[in-house]
């Protein structure tokens, strides 16, 4: 079931009859079962579904994360299915924005530097660097704790940092599972808000995977997945 | 920001554990410069040896004499010199017991010194001392950690010779070259023939030659071995160098033990380092799993963990390299080669051994990430980023 608020444009997501099956002991165990499915640029859709109904597994092929064991996968115009894991790490640097339910920061790193990290893959000099992950910073409203460590920094403010992490580098397409997921209602709509101006001010195409159906709702696109299926 | 500033943020991440590694690293470091230090000081009298002189003792073991006569017959061999010979002596200084070892031997004054041209004394000293039947020249270093002076008399107990023996210090030696031990005792040999019983007079321990050509001296030797061949007691001779092996020989299997030992330490090293950097490695897979997912390559994560390793085994092999020149060169190499001048004439670190070891660190150091590296790029993102903790 989809429930469409938003969302139009052509396909930024496209799989057409995707599958993915892992094996346990050379048990097959079909996670993903043929599914046809349409994200357009611009869009914020969420993934919901119980545990273990493939909404993970889907997410992570989408962020090039995985590759399908059968189908065709096109993200951002590119097959990403057909990519080996060096060039699928290439293509998420620049088209790829993650945002984790635990963060995921590197705790030695200062809000500043966590934020600057993907940029390091780029050639970029240092100043640009700075710069611009001082602006996705900015963006996410913690510029003036640039020089925090993670540590000292609240469970809403990592998350922000994290999400400035996932812009810095101008991705196209920002996948986040389960980001509201460790945080209080308040922070969770902060993140939630900052989400949605990600997807309207900046046109950022969002997918999102939650349990949480307040997140779910700021949505454009809810999308239910239950034993490998898009119900 | 870069990607060295990552690394080295890494590494400083757990400063306990990465400090107790470095020192772990610099112990070891440390006991293998030692180590090589002892085994290259016991070794470097063999190389520094005079190539113009030869040894001669019994054909069976050092500890057996020769007849006194044999020396006036090596002295008419044909390319020989001059020959001196002596005897071990085996004195302790009743004063501490003998725990200050010190080598004691009676020798003949005159043809010591013209066989040992590297020992200094003052010509009055020398006269002095041959001209005084109980007089003995002693080395400064044993002078100076006696407070012996010229003059003084000295009751040393013999062990291999019993009884309380006086002498009288007639001349401190010091000398032209740092191998020799400037910690030993001569004595007139005739002081102790005479006090001999008739049956153990005119016997030397050995017998030491200066040739006139040192690219003869195997030739010489087998002319004086030769001449002694059908007597009662034969003869081995054998150049100073393969004299001091042949004594060395005697302690190889320390020698081999002190080699293998230096080694372990070092694998031992390596196994402290390769299981901090697998630690830190098993605790960071959800953070490789981030960096793999945002872009980088299973290259940059190897590159951290090498260099974490890298850093360690250098830093802490630096510091054991750094801090084993004053350790050993004014502490134990100095009461080495005070108090045991006769195996350790020169003990201090030697530039080569000094720069193996740090080279020796960086190499095991990076093999010590190899296992802990090879694991990262083996890893699957997906169940990196699903672990915690």
């Amino acid at each position: 079931m989809s429930e469409s608020k938003n969302g139009n444009g052509a396909a930024m997501i496209r799989l057409e009859k995707v599958g993915k099956t892992f094996y346990r002991s050379k048990e097959p165990l079909e996670v993903l079962k043929g599914i046809d499915l349409d994200i357009p640029e611009g869009a914020f859709e969420a993934l919901m579904g119980p545990s273990g109904s493939g909404k993970s597994t889907l997410l992570n092929l989408i962020a090039g994360l995985d590759q399908p064991s059968a189908g065709r996968l096109t993200v951002a115009g590119a097959d990403v299915g057909g990519m080996n894991e060096s060039e699928r790490a290439k293509w998420r640097a620049s088209n790829i924005g993650f945002v984790f339910q635990t963060y995921n920061l590197m705790p030695v790193l200062t809000a500043l530097e966590n934020v600057e990290l993907p940029l390091l893959l780029a050639k970029l000099p240092s100043a640009e660097r700075k710069k611009r992950a001082e602006i996705a910073l900015r963006v996410v409203g913690l510029d003036q704790r640039g020089d925090h460590l993670p540590r000292q920094l609240s469970g809403g403010q990592e998350q922000r940092v994290a999400i400035a992490r996932a812009i810095v580098a101008d991705p196209k397409i920002i996948v986040a599972d389960e980001p509201t997921g460790d945080l209080d209602r308040e922070s969770a709509n902060d993140i939630l808000n900052l989400l949605e101006k990600l997807n309207k001010e900046f046109n950022k195409t969002i997918v999102m995977v939650t349990h949480d159906p307040a997140a779910a709702e700021r949505a454009n696109i809810v999308r239910r997945l239950d034993k490998g299926n898009l119900v | 920001m870069n990607l060295t500033t990552v690394a080295v943020k890494n590494i400083a991440r757990n400063r306990g554990r990465t400090l107790l590694t470095i020192v772990g690293v610099t112990v070891a470091i440390l006991a293998f410069v030692l180590l090589r230090t002892l085994l290259w000081s016991w070794t470097a009298a063999i190389e520094q040896s005079a190539s113009d002189r030869i040894g001669v003792r019994h054909k069976v073991t050092f500890i057996m004499p020769l007849p006194k006569k044999y020396v006036d017959e090596i002295r008419q061999i044909p390319g020989v010199k001059a020959a001196a010979y002596a005897n071990w002596f085996g004195a302790k200084d009743p004063k501490d017991e003998g725990r200050d070892f010190f080598a004691t031997m009676a020798v003949e004054p005159e043809e010591l010194l013209t066989v040992y041209d590297e020992f200094l004394v003052k010509p009055a000293e020398v006269e002095a001392w041959k001209q005084n039947r109980r007089g003995a020249l002693v080395g400064d270093m044993l002078a100076k950690k006696k407070g012996w002076k010229i003059g003084d008399k000295v009751v040393l107990s013999g062990t291999i010779f019993p009884g309380e023996w006086q002498f009288e210090i007639s001349g401190i030696y010091t000398a032209k070259r740092a191998t020799v031990d400037r910690n030993s005792f001569y004595f007139q040999w005739k002081y102790l023939n005479e006090s001999l019983p008739p049956a153990r007079q005119d016997k030397v321990g050995w017998v030491s030659a200066r040739i006139g050509d040192a690219g003869r001296s195997a030739e010489i030797c087998r002319a004086i071995d030769a001449k002694f061949d059908d007597r009662d007691v034969q003869t081995l001779c054998m150049s100073e160098k393969a004299m001091q092996a042949s004594f060395m020989g005697m302690m190889s299997a320390i020698l081999k033990a002190i080699d293998i030992v230096s080694i372990v330490i070092l694998l031992i090293m390596m196994l402290v380092l390769g299981n901090t950097i697998a630690m830190g490695v098993r605790e960071r897979t959800t953070e490789y799993g981030t960096l793999r997912a945002i872009g980088f390559v299973p290259r940059h994560i190897v590159l951290f963990v090498v260099g974490e390793s890298l850093f360690t085994s250098a830093l802490g092999g630096a510091i054991g390299v750094a801090v084993a020149y004053p350790i050993v060169n004014l502490g134990i190499g100095r009461y080495l080669e005070e108090n045991w001048g006769q195996f350790f004439a020169i003990f201090r670190v030697q530039p080569p051994i000094a720069l193996a070891a740090f080279g020796l660190a960086l190499l095991l150091g990076g093999l010590a990430a190899i296992i802990p590296a090879y694991g990262t790029t083996r890893l699957n993102t997906v169940a990196a980023l699903r672990r915690i903790g």
